[in-house]
């Protein structure tokens, strides 16, 4: 028994769009619905190798722009029809269909076409040569059974039977589903890979932290995931001597992200923060590992640059820089900062170094980390007044650039590419509106090197921390409690339970 | 009886037609929108919010929207869930059970346990038991819902590992199990949250039966009753009682929606899968549809409960008429 705070209404492949890209979801039918690969243990997305077969047996390089993928021969769908090339096609066709799933059409926009050379052979076609095609090919959707759906048109899959009772080819089938309560799923007996040893899954909903512990400690469930701080949570399940605590790499940073345009007319730079000097001198100001400990204790670090535990790319990277609020100070008065009146306060050519730093009510993370970015702002004569905004209201106005600071918690997908979205000019979530067009070259080498260069993503991540378009406060690490009559866990980070199958119980 | 029926329930519509109406132009006017906060969370670039925006026909002029809704309502179709992707109506449908469970149990709680110890409150008055009912119901009065949620989950739930501390059902149940094990394990997980809830409800229809039946007490009717010859308990309940009835009738009224919407903390703390939890997520998600849909049922609830009490009070007051 999993106890877990999202619900998972649709977890099928090329539905989960807009709202319903949700974790729970995904996580769900990584149960049900076999991928052609899985993500190695390195997490690394470029190139050809790293990855491990599932539904495919093997794949093969044919040029720079073709790969081809074997099917396993004895995969089959839980109604015992077997998995072919048929499957894989309607499911490409309908995922790269912006109509019925912008999402994943955006994500394989760079699939030029998706052919069957046999039952059992696909063949992947790709507009041009970069370095994460095979993670393209296989880690954004998996196959749906054909023979079930393809005379079904698309707008009608969501109101159909197979919705509620869902036919996958996964480790795990589906049993039931009660709404807002949980998911039930019970092992494929004749999983090709090997029958999971554990008969019965069921996922409990409760979204509530409080509620989601006290299931654990009472022993209403075995495994909780990411058990949130503050600190005196973990102490509390740590103590429990039937539990054990797994740390995971996260997906999820947050950093205080510079405005670098005038909210009150963005058609004009930001008059304090397209200062890369204040930028950088605020960054210098904060002392970042006390943050993360305030709040994290021991599970979490300081980011090197704009990147999750989850990305590959953190690997190597060096340090981030320590606090330093004498250079900060010297930093600021180098260039016109000085507190002429006395109050605290900087100010240059009448001008008070003041600022709003906005974040969501709903993050009590933020809230505390906020509250003692102020205080150590404070110390070097920056003045932060904390808004927090109901989450709409909140989004809105980021969306729109209406904010000085914004304290942004992102979560990330496993590839470093994903980052152009944010640190790019043209980057669709960059709402900063931050625009280095020397970063941008960096990110199109790092992202068409077909050898996928790590040095090269070290100095797209170099430059963003030189250019100090946000101060990268935190990269957590999750941490999951699991019942000690558990054996072999393994809890991946890109999808917690993805290797379930694989972990043994004590009967 | 008829005549006022059919004005009261064209009266409900008119309420209701305007509630909703009120309710569509305000929450389109309060700030955000249901995908602007997928753009901030979940990186969607613009020509995915912009192609979703259709889907939900949210770039539809403002009376075109309205018009959809109004007609979907008409078909019973309240459309689909932005945060779910189901349609709303089977959201609610299987969400209110749960509700109704527990809002039910704990009215259920209120005019009968609540109820009694009022009375007895009033009859005793001075009394040493008086005084302490009067300081216990204060006391639930001033607990503040989600703290004695989070103690009594704690305690009861974890430490002395009485009662399930969260949830709706063991779905470890067995699927073949009968009726009694389920009931059973139904009242099991209801009793924590029942609990939190009607610690504050019972405490207020105490408060208010006591008071309601001191005011009936001192009636000359009373002395009447009394030099009759009738026992004091015929006294109490069939002539104070019933007469003191009306101030906790109206208070069951103005309850009835609040028990249903009202109880997100608790639903919280007790991942009970009720309405409320439901509610307020599609306020902060701006999930237009759903919180229609929510907002829609609370406002039949509370004419429905409008009606319900009028009827009540007919029954128990002969000079009330309906007409």
């Amino acid at each position: 028994m999993i106890v877990t705070g999202g619900e998972a209404p649709i977890p099928i492949p090329t539905l989960m769009e807009g709202a319903q890209a949700t974790l729970a979801n995904f996580e769900v039918a990584d149960q049900l619905f076999l991928r052609l690969a899985a993500l190695g243990p390195e997490l690394i997305t470029s190139g050809d190798r790293g990855f491990l077969p599932l539904l495919a047996r093997e794949w093969t390089r044919r040029d720079s722009v073709t790969l081809s993928f074997d099917l396993d021969p004895r995969a089959r769908w839980h109604d015992g029809v077997p998995v072919t090339a048929r499957d894989v096609l309607f499911t490409m066709a309908r995922a790269r269909d912006q109509a019925i799933s912008p999402r994943l059409a955006g994500l394989l926009r760079h699939i030029r076409s998706v052919s069957a050379e046999s039952d059992r052979r696909i063949v992947f076609q790709f507009s041009h040569p970069y370095a994460e095609q095979l993670y393209d090919a296989t880690f954004h959707v998996a196959p749906l059974p054909a023979h079930l759906l393809a005379a079904l048109p698309p707008q009608e899959l969501r109101r159909s039977a197979f919705m509620s009772n869902p036919v996958g080819n996964g480790p795990y089938r589906w049993v039931r589903s009660v709404p807002g309560q949980f998911l039930e799923l019970a092992a494929n007996e004749s999983f090709f890979r090997g029958r999971p040893d554990i008969d019965r899954v069921l996922f409990r909903v409760a979204a509530d932290p409080d509620a989601r512990i006290n299931l654990l400690l009472s022993g209403e469930a075995d495994v909780m995931d990411n058990i949130p701080p503050p600190p005196a949570n973990l102490e509390r399940v740590a103590a429990h001597p039937d539990l054990r605590l797994v740390r995971v790499p996260s997906p999820a940073i947050g950093y205080l992200l510079f405005n670098q345009r005038d909210p009150r007319d963005l058609s004009r730079p930001h008059p304090i923060l397209s200062d890369i000097n204040v930028r950088q001198a605020i960054t210098l100001a904060l002392d970042r590992k006390k943050l993360v400990r305030a709040v994290f204790g021991t599970h979490g670090e300081v980011p090197f640059g704009p990147v999750s535990a989850l990305l590959w790319v953190r690997h190597g990277a060096p340090p981030p820089l320590a606090q330093n609020q004498a250079m900060a100070r010297d930093l600021l008065s180098d260039h016109g900062w000085a507190d002429r009146d006395g109050d605290g306060t900087l100010e240059r050519a009448g001008r008070p170094l003041r600022l709003q730093l906005t974040l969501p009510n709903t993050s009590a993370i933020r809230r505390q980390l906020a509250l003692l970015a102020q205080e150590q702002l404070r110390q070097v004569g920056i003045a932060v007044e904390v808004v927090q905004l109901e989450w709409a209201v909140y989004a809105e106005r980021r969306n729109a650039g209406l904010f000085d600071i914004d304290f942004n918690a992102a979560t990330q997908d496993p590839s470093p590419s994903g980052l152009t979205q944010s640190w790019s000019c043209g980057g669709g979530s960059n709402v900063a509106k931050y625009c280095d067009t020397g970063v941008d070259s960096l990110l199109e080498r790092a992202i068409r090197s077909r050898t996928g260069s790590r040095d090269t993503w070290h100095t797209v991540l170099r430059r963003i921390e030189e250019d100090a378009p946000a101060a990268f406060i935190y990269a957590p690490t999750y941490v999951f409690a699991v019942h000690r009559r558990f054996r072999d866990v393994a809890i991946r980070p890109e999808s917690s339970w993805i290797a379930l199958w694989r972990w043994s119980v004590d009967r | 009886m008829r005549r006022w029926l059919l004005r009261r329930t064209a009266q409900a519509a008119v309420t209701l037609a305007i509630a909703i109406t009120l309710l569509f132009v305000l929450m389109r006017a309060a700030p955000g929108d249901p995908l602007s906060r997928l753009q901030g969370d979940r990186l969607l670039s613009r020509e995915e919010i912009a192609s979703l925006r259709e889907r939900y026909g949210l770039d539809q002029p403002l009376l075109t929207q309205f018009g959809a809704f109004v007609g979907g309502l008409a078909r019973g179709d309240l459309g689909v869930s932005i945060e779910y992707g189901r349609p709303v109506t089977s959201l609610l449908a299987e969400r209110l059970p749960a509700t109704l469970q527990l809002g039910g149990a704990v009215i259920l709680l209120n005019f009968t346990l609540g109820l009694w110890l009022g009375v007895r409150q009033a009859v005793r008055r001075g009394s040493r038991e008086d005084r302490w009912l009067t300081v216990a119901s204060l006391g639930g009065y001033a607990t503040p819902s989600f703290w004695l949620g989070l103690v009594l989950a704690w305690l009861v739930g974890v430490k002395w590992g009485l009662l399930p501390p969260a949830g709706h059902s063991d779905p470890l149940l067995d699927s073949g199990a009968g009726f009694l094990e389920r009931t059973v394990d139904l009242l099991r997980h209801l009793a924590l949250p029942v609990l939190t809830l009607s610690a504050v409800t019972i405490a207020t229809t105490m408060r208010h039966q006591r008071n309601a039946m001191l005011d009936v007490l001192r009636d000359p009717f009373m002395l009447t009753a009394r030099a009759k010859g009738l026992s004091e308990r015929a006294v109490t309940w069939r002539h104070a009682w019933r007469n003191a009835l009306f101030p906790v009738v109206t208070l069951f009224g103005l309850w009835l929606p609040i028990l249903v919407t009202g109880s997100v903390f608790v639903e919280a703390v007790f991942a009970w899968p009720g309405l409320g939890s439901l509610a307020a997520a599609a306020v902060g998600h701006r999930d237009y549809p759903l919180l229609m849909g929510a907002a829609l049922l609370t406002a039949v609830l509370v004419v429905a409960a409008s009606l319900l009490t009028d009827l009540v009070y007919a029954l128990l007051d002969p000079r009330v008429r309906l007409s």
